[in-house]
């Protein structure tokens, strides 16, 4: 696991990246504003490049989670803090900001809505404020339990305090009341994307400059070794406090943005598939590294709306594919990537690259053959009687006749098969990649 | 006087269904130190074995068959999947067994489809046992009894009097120097953990017929099966009992005597407001027991926690 | 007169009915080296949680500065400028050495709780680990993870983080556990190195490092203190000699 860090680069000392000992460095990333210049960049153009309304619904719903993610992971990546329940901290936040929108409109009140998330913010921040008094005590499985109660709790008031939670079907409003900020009413999806991608980068900074911080810091450490840190003078129970606010603080706003994108929040906002689904983001894009959940965000809303658009089995994929990320990778999609680091240095990525080919396609051919049996033995199971056609990658088929599944069969076991004879070779070529020097 | 003792069954059969769920969750967390998100899933997976297998040779085959299956798959989730996962840490273990929740969820739509299955009652046993003032006391409610406790004084016996159950103990403790002595701790693990699944099997094959066979289920009465051990306290069989009767009487009279908040709060002195539609509590006001039976668990649990951290049974945290 | 650095008045502590700690009473004084040795299961380790409450005490008092600690938590009595190290080695291990270094060093520099400012752009918070870092001669391993450094650098980060504070009472639990001869001559001279000036108790094993360092040793048996004195002293003592010291320099031997 690497922390980043920055130096005075007259008190760096040189990093000889053939020893392997120093390869941690190499890891890490300094404080550049690289990354953070291109992001923004790439967040204004996205627009351009997809310009539907689908497209910038999903971009919208993406950034947000990219949000919730990210103060997700100042408990479990940066504070080691298992949370059970965090979708009521965006919730609430979200529902808090409904309120003041639906006041806004009742009263005429000038109100400024990009302000709006701020106010959410505030909200998740001053619950997380009481909750965490008591639940940051400890950080395992106490931790943990009291999340997923408090979740329970606050998600079946939902259904009991109609007033602020507005019963099953939720509380609506209508952003378009607010005070036109220079002009623009947010009627069109474009001028929200935007309001959106703003606060993305603001908050993701902040993010970011807050694990800088001291406190940033020691939450890293209490994480780590929490006895050690009481012996440096600082209390873990106030550091954890500390790294709970902010991640309340950070979830409301992306409550509040979701409340002026969607206009709507029920009880799904709260309830724990919601804050189920936050942990899985989070850990498919890595809790190691800053990034990971932003990849996660990215990579889970994508897989979301293109595989459930393609199968209806499509959660059943994601718990496959999370478990076994659990299970294997316990890096997620970032540790995926930062693994590479090393290698990359020493120059060697280019004798990666054919291994990698020669074992991942297959790899990938079989896993596909793998679902194309699991869709063919869903079909042939649940489909409506006398309908026994079925269309699987672009190919549509007979699922009650033998063909097709001796096919799948094949595909699946010649492609994993083949993957498997060439795993050693690509294992070899990684060994080589990450050793310095010349081939022996 | 009547009503109480109907109240007093049911809130028995549900508490000791708990049970069955809780004892083996918590003799796995006292053992491997993880919680295992996934104990409802493998209650699930028996009522819906059970309603498999009870198609083809009945109930009772089912009743015998399910929880073996159960516990065997259990066990071959602790041989290939937590304890490779061990090696990350704690939280990745309880990551991993909340992944198996989803998964086991969404395998179990995939197989059984996302209707709830017509698994009931067997014919022997569908019949009124007796009637308490007019509230018939199905025969099932008391076979239910019976299998529970049998099972609790199994369990009981098992881990006292037996040499095996004093293995088990003392690899709790000290799983190293049990080790040394020659046991095979792994297996005893894994063991254990089989045992703890098949256990939630069994109140799976019983609860399917009354509380529904649905891919919901497990979803329902997980969380209240973690709140049951946290109460009682993490690690203890003792604490697992009575939280559960507990939980189960808890809601069980809630729901059947309707307390309104209103009556509460004009008993202790507090007036009514006379314009309720316009007043920001109104929903305070309105609140009955039955309505929030369902979350009195939840509340009792975040009190215990901040009130007395290690439940009403548990030695202190580790 | 000022109060003695570390006082200990009637120290008891039990484990259910096992006493471990049997009325400790025990005055060091400022900048004075002081070790303390005993057989295994004598209670060392157990008297050193007991002053950096890690466990509650049974009876007694322990006073810093003449204050007394009854009733603070770890990270209060380090605030006051009492600082250890751990038998086991007890560090951020997934954190580089540079980072352990400098989270030490937050409190004592008074950035407390702070959330506004950044690590990074404190030259003082910076140079102050570098220059511990080369105090303690891993100024190469510096963006290292923790976890990765060999046993003997583990405990020398170990004993970088515990002075990193600026605490003025070090206390040391073994530092030289498990080490080779050579390790240990490196630690020995880096612990001298390190606590110049400063008040160090230390519980060891190793009679040479014992005697190479103290001012003054305690020998602790069976939860008492049986002698405390210089090193030639406590060497000549025949109750020492007779309850510990001799089987131990046979054995080194």
């Amino acid at each position: 696991m690497t922390d980043e860090m920055t130096k005075d680069p007259k008190q760096q000392i040189t990093t000889d990246p053939s020893k392997p000992s120093e390869r941690m460095r190499a890891g890490s990333m300094t404080i550049t504003l690289g990354p953070w210049i291109i992001a923004g960049i790439a967040l204004m153009l996205m627009p351009f490049i997809f310009t539907s309304n689908s497209a910038l619904t999903i971009m919208n719903q993406m950034w947000i989670t990219v949000i919730f993610a990210l103060a997700y992971n100042m408990l479990l990546g940066q504070g080691g803090m298992l949370s059970f329940g965090h979708a009521v901290y965006m919730g609430l936040g979200g529902f808090f900001c409904m309120h003041i929108m639906n006041y806004v409109e009742d009263y005429g009140v000038a109100f400024p809505l990009p302000l709006l998330p701020l106010f959410g913010g505030l909200f998740g921040m001053g619950f997380a404020m009481l909750i965490g008094s008591f639940s940051t005590s400890g950080a395992g499985t106490r931790f943990a339990m009291i999340s997923l109660g408090v979740g329970e709790l606050i998600a079946a008031c939902s259904v009991i305090i109609v007033a602020f939670f507005g019963g099953e079907e939720g509380i609506s409003g209508d952003r378009t009341y607010g005070l036109p900020f220079f002009g623009v009413e947010f009627l069109k999806q474009i001028e929200v994307y935007y309001l959106i991608s703003f606060w993305l980068m603001l908050s993701a900074a902040l993010m970011y400059l807050f694990s800088r911080t001291p406190v940033g810091r020691m939450a890293n450490a209490v994480r780590d070794n929490p006895e050690r840190a009481q012996f440096l003078g600082y209390s873990a129970r106030w550091v954890r406090f500390y790294s709970f606010c902010a991640s309340g603080f950070f979830c409301g706003i992306a409550g509040g943005l979701f409340a002026i994108s969607y206009e709507i929040l029920t009880e799904e906002n709260l309830n724990a598939a919601s804050s189920g689904v936050i942990l899985l983001v989070t850990f498919l894009g890595g809790v190691g590294f800053f990034f990971g959940p932003i990849i996660g965000a990215i990579a889970f809303t994508l897989l979301q709306t293109v595989l459930s658009l393609q199968t209806e089995l499509w959660s059943i994929y994601a718990g496959a594919l999370f478990l076994a990320t659990v299970m294997f990778f316990p890096g997620g999609l970032a540790g995926l990537l930062m693994m590479h680091v090393p290698a990359f240095k020493l120059g060697k990525m280019s004798g990666l690259v054919v291994p990698y080919f020669k074992t991942l396609i297959p790899a990938a051919i079989g896993v596909l053959g793998i679902c194309a049996l699991i869709e063919m033995t869903f079909h042939f199971r649940h489909g409506a009687t006398g309908d026994n056609e079925m269309t699987l990658f672009w190919t549509t088929f007979d699922s009650h006749s033998v063909l097709p599944w001796i096919i799948a069969i094949a595909v699946a076991a010649i492609g994993i098969g083949i993957a498997k004879m060439t795993a050693p070779e690509m294992k070899e070529a990684w060994d080589e990649a990450n050793t310095a020097g010349g081939t022996s | 006087m009547e009503l109480i003792l109907v109240n007093l069954i049911d809130g028995l059969v549900t508490g000791l269904l708990l049970f069955m769920l809780s004892a083996g969750l918590t003799l796995i967390f006292s053992m491997m130190g993880v919680l295992n998100f996934a104990h409802a899933s493998f209650y699930m997976l028996g009522a819906y074995f059970a309603y498999s297998i009870s198609l083809a040779i009945g109930f009772w085959m089912g009743l015998l068959i399910a929880p073996l299956i159960v516990g065997l798959a259990g066990a071959g989730v602790e041989r290939y999947g937590l304890r490779r996962v061990h090696q990350y840490g704690h939280v990745p273990e309880l990551i991993f067994t909340f992944g198996l929740a989803l998964l086991i969820e969404e395998v179990v739509q995939f197989i059984w489809g996302k209707n709830q299955m017509p698994y009931s009652v067997p014919e022997v046993l569908n019949f009124t046992a007796f009637s308490i003032a007019g509230n018939s006391i199905p025969a099932y409610k008391i076979f239910m009894i019976f299998i529970s406790i049998s099972i609790f004084i199994g369990l009981l016996y098992i881990l006292t009097k037996t040499r095996v159950g004093m293995i088990i103990q003392a690899a709790l403790s000290y799983p190293r120097t049990v080790e040394a002595l020659g046991h095979n701790v792994p297996l005893i693990f894994m063991g254990v953990f089989g045992v703890g699944t098949a256990l939630a099997g069994v109140a799976g094959v019983i609860a399917g017929p009354v509380l529904g066979t649905f891919p919901g289920m497990a979803f329902v009465l997980g969380s209240i099966v973690f709140v049951t051990i946290v109460i009682g306290g993490l690690g203890s069989l003792w604490g697992a009992l009575v939280a559960s009767l507990l939980i189960g009487w808890i809601t069980t009279f809630a729901k059947s005597y309707n307390i309104a908040m209103s009556d509460i709060l004009n008993g202790i002195g507090i007036a009514t407001p006379e314009n309720m539609s316009d007043n920001p509590f109104r929903d305070l006001w309105t609140i009955t027991s039955p309505q929030i039976a369902d979350i009195l668990p939840y509340i009792l649990m975040v009190l215990i926690l901040i009130f007395r951290p290690a439940g009403l049974f548990g030695k202190r945290e580790s | 007169m000022s109060a003695p650095a570390l006082e200990l008045k009637g120290l008891k502590k039990s484990f259910g009915k096992a006493e471990i700690i049997r009325g400790i009473d025990l005055s060091i004084g400022k900048a004075e080296r002081h070790a303390i040795i005993g057989p295994n299961g004598a209670g060392k380790s157990t008297l050193f949680n007991l002053i950096t409450a890690r466990f509650p005490p049974t009876a007694g008092t322990v006073k810093l500065h003449g204050e007394d600690l009854a009733g603070l938590e770890p990270y209060q009595i380090n605030r006051k400028g009492l600082s250890r190290s751990f038998q086991i080695t007890n560090i951020f291990p997934k954190m580089s050495v540079f980072e352990n270094v400098r989270c030490a060093l937050l409190w004592a520099q008074g950035y407390k709780y702070s959330f506004w400012n950044l690590v990074s752009r404190s030259r003082q918070l910076n140079e102050g680990a570098d220059a511990i870092l080369e105090q303690i001669n891993l100024l190469e391993r510096r963006d290292l993870a923790a976890g990765l450094l060999s046993y003997a650098e583990q405990r020398a980060l170990e004993i970088g983080i515990t002075i990193a504070g600026g605490a003025d009472v070090i206390m040391l639990d073994e530092p030289t556990a498990g080490m080779s001869h050579s390790e240990t001559d490196y630690i020995t001279d880096l612990i001298l190195k390190v606590t110049a000036g400063k008040t160090l108790i230390m519980v060891e094993h190793d009679m040479g490092v014992v005697f190479g360092l103290a001012d003054r040793i305690s020998v602790l048996v069976y939860g008492e203190i049986i002698a405390t004195n210089t090193p030639e002293l406590v060497r000549a003592d025949p109750k020492v000699q007779e309850a510990y010291l001799g089987a131990a320099l046979e054995a080194e031997h």
